[in-house]
């Protein structure tokens, strides 16, 4: 029986890795002059959400294929089970920013600081879904994912030794388990999605952003998938798994990229359309001081893998499924980076700038860029402190390391981050066979043929 | 008028297994094949026959730039230099609003450019008069035909005798 075994210079370099991150989250801890830490927090938000999100997502395909009697991943579906045992971690981790929500560590949301929400109509609207007690069920959420990843992997764990090739027992189990999953976790992810990340924009909505985040998420899996198991094949296991699976993993990069930008320009062109001011308000603040990222996003998340994976012998390649996986896997990121950082820096300045800024939600957004360096100088002429004078600096200029463009303190966290993913999915995948042996359809599975 | 001037010789299986080995077998004796037929497209058959990939993919990109290009242009021109007309506030070149009817016209472009060039190269088309070899490869029967001035009678039926085919028979078409 084949089972993975971590080499001692891949564990070195795995944990080598996390060793970077915590020195750069560290680092960006103490860097921070104002007090608030929001670079950190961001950061440490950014990558929880990511990587919780591609372990759930792993999760869901899995169950895909369950509830469809796919058969084609059944060789290396223990990746899938692998990858969606990081929920636990990603438990802590969340817990860790729901923790701080209780004990006000830190300002991610605006709709926490009690005082913001007194003062601003829509926030108290909102305050009955955008409050502590429903992050709490946000966490509980996953907990409750991270029960089905365990109770799936486990049916699939026993039947290695319990199962046969004829016996569906276990089969049916897994499905019965799939498919009550599906619907939970489809609309719970929004629930989730809205409330880890939406909400950091606290005044505005949009009914597509689950959907949107999703499909990030979700490309992102794909593409994590086949770097891991390009990685494993060249390391002498899952020999079997042919040109015929990348194949397959390759359209579902490359159709998940497609929908990704479909929902993303869906969002975007409503919203343009409608104008109206407090939905625009958000790409109004990307367009006109993160243009380098939110256009790049596009051309890397869409142009890139649809052209390169568009020709059949691409998605079959090795090379260029892993130039094209690297890619979107950082463009997801970006994409992340591009959702969190700049509502939690206009939060930042909103709570430094004090509680002026409440009143009604148009005067406070409807036109923010202006306004915000106006207020912002105002402050500074009267003799306002410190952040106030940052507001002005993020205002005026068009770069700011850590805020309007990922810094090497970002890229370090990220590191740390993806190593922490891989040593807990390395970590779990050793724990079993590689093969799931008795899965009924391993035939068809080695037999795929597309 | 069509002429009938091939002389076809030809075997029907029961079954796309057996069709497939028969091909191989084909392959490896240099039998030149004249044609497969199929009720429906059989996996993995082309690479056994060794047809070479084809380029109509290649055609439907050149097409469906073609509309990219068609409904971008035009209505840039259309809505800038034409006919400007402004929609609710919105700028005249307003790409946002440009996008879906690119996209729906790249699709056609590219569905309609590849069916008509799919019918060209394949002399298709109204009146065209397509001839079948027997019935049944309509419905369940898989068959593999020769050419009789390539492939001599003779050798055509030991070599359909030999893979199993149901029923051996000859038509001029």
């Amino acid at each position: 029986m084949i089972t993975y075994s971590t080499p001692s210079r891949q564990r070195s370099l795995l944990i080598a890795g996390m060793v970077v991150g915590i020195i750069c989250l560290a680092l960006t801890w103490f860097s921070d002059t104002n007090g608030q830490h929001t670079r950190f927090w961001t950061n440490f938000l950014h990558n929880s959400v990511f990587f919780t999100g591609i372990s759930v997502m792993a999760l869901f395909f899995y169950s895909v294929c369950h509830t469809a009697w796919a058969g084609w991943h059944v060789q290396f579906k223990r990746v899938w089970e692998a990858m969606s045992m990081f929920l636990a971690v990603g438990l802590v981790l969340m817990s860790i920013i729901a923790l701080g929500l209780i004990f006000g560590w830190h300002h991610l949301y605006h709709w926490s600081d009690s005082a913001s929400v007194e003062a601003d109509a829509l926030l108290q609207q909102k305050s009955s879904f955008l409050n502590t007690a429903w992050y709490l069920v946000s966490i509980g959420i996953v907990a409750i994912w991270f029960f089905f990843a365990w109770k799936l992997r486990g049916f699939s764990i026993i039947e290695d030794t319990e199962g046969g090739v004829k016996d569906f027992k276990f089969q049916f189990k897994a499905r019965w388990w799939s498919a009550s999953f599906l619907p939970f976790v489809g609309f719970s992810s929004a629930l989730v999605f809205w409330q880890w990340i939406m909400s950091v924009d606290a005044h505005w909505y949009s009914t597509l952003f689950a959907w949107y985040s999703g499909a990030s998420l979700f490309v992102s899996m794909i593409a994590m998938t086949i770097l891991i198991l390009i990685y494993l094949k060249s390391n002498g296991y899952y020999q079997n798994v042919s040109s015929e699976h990348f194949h397959d993993l390759g359209k579902y990069l490359f159709a998940f990229s497609i929908f990704w930008t479909y929902l993303w320009f869906s969002q975007y062109m409503l919203i343009w359309y409608a104008n109206i001011g407090e939905e625009t308000v958000y790409f109004k603040l990307r367009q006109d001081q993160y243009p380098v990222l939110f256009y790049s996003n596009l051309a890397i998340n869409f142009l890139i893998p649809f052209f390169i994976l568009m020709r059949n012998d691409t998605k079959r390649k090795v090379g260029s499924l892993i130039v094209v996986s690297l890619i979107v896997i950082f463009g997801h990121w970006l994409d992340f980076f591009l959702m969190i950082k700049p509502g939690a820096l206009h939060t930042a300045h909103e709570l430094a700038g004090g509680s002026g800024h409440g009143g009604s939600m148009s005067e406070a957004h409807g036109e923010s860029v202006g306004r915000h360096v106006g207020d912002a100088a105002a402050q500074v002429a009267d003799g306002g402190h410190e952040v106030a004078q940052g507001a002005v600096h993020h205002a005026s200029s068009a770069f700011e390391a850590g805020f309007t463009m990922p810094g090497f303190l970002e890229f370090g966290t990220l590191i740390g981050f993806l190593c922490l993913f891989l040593y807990v999915f390395y970590a779990q995948l050793s724990k079993a066979n590689l093969i799931a042996k008795n899965d009924p359809y391993l035939s068809e599975s080695l037999h795929h043929h597309v | 008028m069509r002429k009938f001037n091939k002389d076809i010789i030809f075997g029907l299986y029961d079954d796309e297994t057996d069709l497939i080995s028969a091909v191989r077998i084909a392959k490896g004796a240099h039998l030149d094949i004249y044609d497969v037929y199929s009720p429906f497209p059989v996996h993995g058959l082309d690479p056994v026959l060794g047809l070479a990939e084809s380029r109509l993919h290649i055609a439907g990109f050149i097409y469906g730039m073609l509309g990219t290009l068609t409904a971008f242009l035009g209505m840039t021109w259309i809505f800038t230099k034409d006919w400007p007309i402004i929609f609710g506030g919105k700028p005249y070149w307003s790409v946002p609003a440009f996008i879906p009817i690119t996209f729906e016209l790249t699709v056609l472009f590219a569905s309609i450019g590849m069916t008509v060039t799919y019918f060209v190269i394949n002399g298709q088309g109204p009146g065209v008069v397509n001839p079948v070899l027997h019935d049944r490869i309509t419905d369940d029967k898989f068959c593999i035909a020769f050419d009789m001035h390539h492939v001599d009678e003779s050798s055509a039926k030991s070599f359909f005798e030999k893979t199993g085919a149901t029923l051996i028979d000859k038509k001029k078409i």
